[in-house]
């Protein structure tokens, strides 16, 4: 029986792991780690799942749960760490590290030093894969991660949370498991992990593709994660693909003529802002690898109807 | 929905893919009932066929209903109006055809490479044009395309703007039995234009990278690869029809895959637009891969970059089955590689060499 830490349980994929965990006959305890009180909607699971009020992102709190009497007396074998929390803040620390990368530098060391942690799933972006044309439409996972050129500060974060749980594949002390979701969507039709959705900017003549996936299916991704016994990188995506323009909602409030940017590029070699590449070119992750070894089948079906202000997302089981 | 020539598509509609309730259904069965209709009308008495043509050209009824815009589109107003102009160009055969290719998304509105039914259909019905009354395209040889498995098609390119590769396509579609869509392997110039690339995208076109030639194949899907390159567009015109060296790509992953090489020879292309002279600084100074000079461009502008009204001519030759002759590790092997593709280049400049002589001789 698995004893896991779900970190930033109050996040939206918090809620659904917590929720596929104490379904789960394998795991025999959670305790949700959170910033805030505890979330209402953890009031049914109180008999499997516990809270922890914890600050990740400040190195005393960790320091003291990680040796207080309540760590000993649970004994936590896994972590499953969701940032999304902390990402929306934008939270940075003196140093210029954000917060995404600190509280995971951290919380991989620590658990690292933890002898009774054997297992980490970490979840991370697609979006930390290079967004250039020459990118294969459809990404794996060997694809190389956006270093080059300015990125925007969330998604530079990302790439190097990323690298910081890398740095732990082939650790003797941790079986790692990253998992690089593509867009995730909510049952209210919210947005997560997401850069090209982030704003209402549209570039004039560009409309990349979007891979989405549901929450739920990200949840069962991370639960099927813990449970195997394969450490590595995987990319996790729905079936469906759609274009930005589909996704976003609302009229675009202005469209950056990303056509004249170019021409201006051949004709002044003035380079676009870089940090609007994902608005040119898609991200579609390809989960091939989840499936044939994680066992991951995605099990909602994404459907937008309509366009614009009347823009309606379904989730619909299909399996 | 099967995919097996010939199937008859109602009856299985209960139970394909398409009838989870997504939005492309409502859009494919109309498409199917409109060519149904077609074959009912042909089979139908004079008096009746005589009435049916009479409403046709009646404006109010344009004749057969306007497919209802499936939802993952709504919001393009003038959908309907270019819908009802494909649906007077492509014919109900046509029609059934699209729907036999556009069956292997599997009920999506998009696949993964941004592929749309509905921009497809609309493309088809243009270019269907082109085929047939600009380039009096005249193909032979479709029976070397496989029926369901992947392959890769390798073909000589020339002219400006590749309408080769959008007359390959439409030949697939329009010719091929049972039809296949073949897609594409684009320059990655093309994918960091705006406009183009989601026009590429949305017509099942893809940005050429190894890992999407890998994809596709493993989709069982036909790959058009253009081996010349760039080098095969820029060529002058006192080099027509010579083909320029390969690249090597195409058989490694022929190899990899294990899927034939089918050759293609296009005549008509370095015919399009003959490129006098290829300015290599102005390329340079506005970073494009080339910048050509031709009896019409720039002298009318980019009206100049269109193609001159030639007959075009499409072969299909016997694939190579380079996994059959050589063993796995001539993958590794870059001698073996390149004599695999200089053998498939002999073969395409065989085949094109013999079509412009017959047009040579046919002219004299």
């Amino acid at each position: 029986m698995r004893r896991v830490l779900v970190t930033h349980v109050e996040s939206p994929v918090g809620r659904r792991v917590a929720k596929a965990l104490f379904h789960d006959p394998d795991v025999g305890l959670v305790v949700g780690l959170g910033t805030g009180a505890e979330p209402s909607f953890l009031a049914p699971y109180r008999g499997k799942v516990a809270y922890q009020r914890l600050d990740l992102a400040k190195a005393r709190h960790l320091q003291s749960f990680l040796h207080s009497e309540r760590f000993a007396r649970v004994r936590p074998d896994s972590v499953i760490h969701l940032p999304f929390a902390a990402e929306q803040s934008g939270e940075r620390v003196p140093g210029g590290v954000h917060t995404l990368v600190s509280e995971t530098r951290r919380l991989v060391e620590e658990c690292a030093e933890q002898r009774g942690i054997d297992r980490f799933v970490y979840l991370s972006s697609a979006f930390v894969y290079e967004p250039v044309p020459g990118n294969g439409n459809v990404i794996s996972e060997s694809q190389l991660l956006g270093f080059e050129g300015e990125r925007d500060p969330l998604v530079r974060a990302w790439i190097d949370a990323d690298l910081v749980c890398q740095g732990e594949l082939h650790g003797p002390s941790l079986c790692m498991t990253i998992l690089r979701a593509a867009t995730i969507v909510t049952e209210a039709g919210d947005f997560l992990n997401s850069p090209p959705l982030a704003h209402r900017d549209a570039a004039l003549g560009y409309d990349p593709m979007l891979a989405v996936v549901s929450d739920r299916d990200v949840a069962r991704a991370l639960v099927l994660a813990l449970h195997a016994d394969r450490p590595g990188i995987y990319n996790i995506a729905g079936n469906e693909v759609f274009p930005r323009s589909q996704l976003a909602a609302g009229a675009p409030r202005s469209t950056l003529a990303f056509g004249a940017l170019a021409l201006a590029e051949r004709l002044w070699r003035r380079a676009p802002p870089p940090s609007r590449d994902f608005d040119r070119y898609g991200m579609v992750p390809s989960a091939r690898l989840a499936a044939e070894t994680l066992g991951f089948e995605p099990q909602y079906r994404i459907e937008v109807r309509g366009s614009g202000a009347a823009r309606r997302i379904d989730t619909i089981r299909c399996r | 929905m099967s995919d097996e020539p010939g199937t008859p598509l109602g009856p299985s509609l209960g139970s394909d893919p398409f009838a989870q309730g997504d939005g492309t259904l409502p859009y494919l069965i109309r498409l199917r009932e409109r060519s149904m209709r077609v074959v009912v009308a042909e089979a139908a008495p004079a008096r009746v066929r005589r009435a049916a043509r009479t409403q046709r050209a009646d404006p109010p009824d344009l004749g057969p209903p306007v497919p209802e815009l499936p939802s993952f589109d709504d919001r393009d107003e003038s959908a309907g109006a270019l819908d009802r102009l494909a649906g007077w160009i492509l014919t109900g055969s046509d029609e059934d055809r699209l729907v036999q290719l556009l069956a292997s998304l599997g009920g999506r509105p998009y696949d993964q490479f941004g592929l749309s039914p509905r921009v497809t259909r609309r493309t088809l019905a243009l270019f269907k044009l082109l085929y047939k009354y600009w380039f009096r395209v005249e193909s032979s040889g479709h029976a070397v395309l496989p029926e369901k498995e992947g392959a890769i098609l390798a073909a000589n390119h020339g002219g400006l703007l590749p309408f080769d590769a959008s007359m390959i396509v439409v030949d697939g579609v329009l010719g091929a039995t049972p039809p296949r869509l073949v897609r594409t392997i684009v320059d990655r110039w093309a994918g960091t234009l705006p406009f183009v690339n989601v026009f590429y995208a949305r017509v099942g076109q893809i940005m050429g990278s190894r890992d999407n030639v890998r994809e596709l194949l493993r989709q069982q899907q036909l790959v058009l690869i253009f081996p010349e390159g760039m080098a095969g567009v820029r060529k002058r015109a006192a080099e027509r029809y010579v083909l320029q060296p390969f690249h090597l790509g195409f058989v490694e992953e022929s190899l990899r895959h294990r899927v034939p090489i089918i050759p293609i020879a296009v005549v008509g292309a370095d015919d399009q637009a003959p490129v006098l002279w290829d300015v290599q600084p102005l390329a340079k100074l506005l970073r494009l891969p080339f910048f050509p000079i031709t009896p019409t461009f720039p002298l009318f502008g980019l009206a100049g970059l269109l193609p001159y009204p030639v007959r075009y001519e499409i072969a299909y030759g016997e694939p190579f089955r380079f996994y059959d002759e050589f063993p796995p590790e001539a993958l590794e092997d870059p001698h073996a590689v390149r004599y695999m593709a200089e053998r498939v280049r002999r073969r395409i400049q065989e085949m094109v060499d013999q079509r412009v002589l017959a047009r040579r001789s046919k002219r004299a």
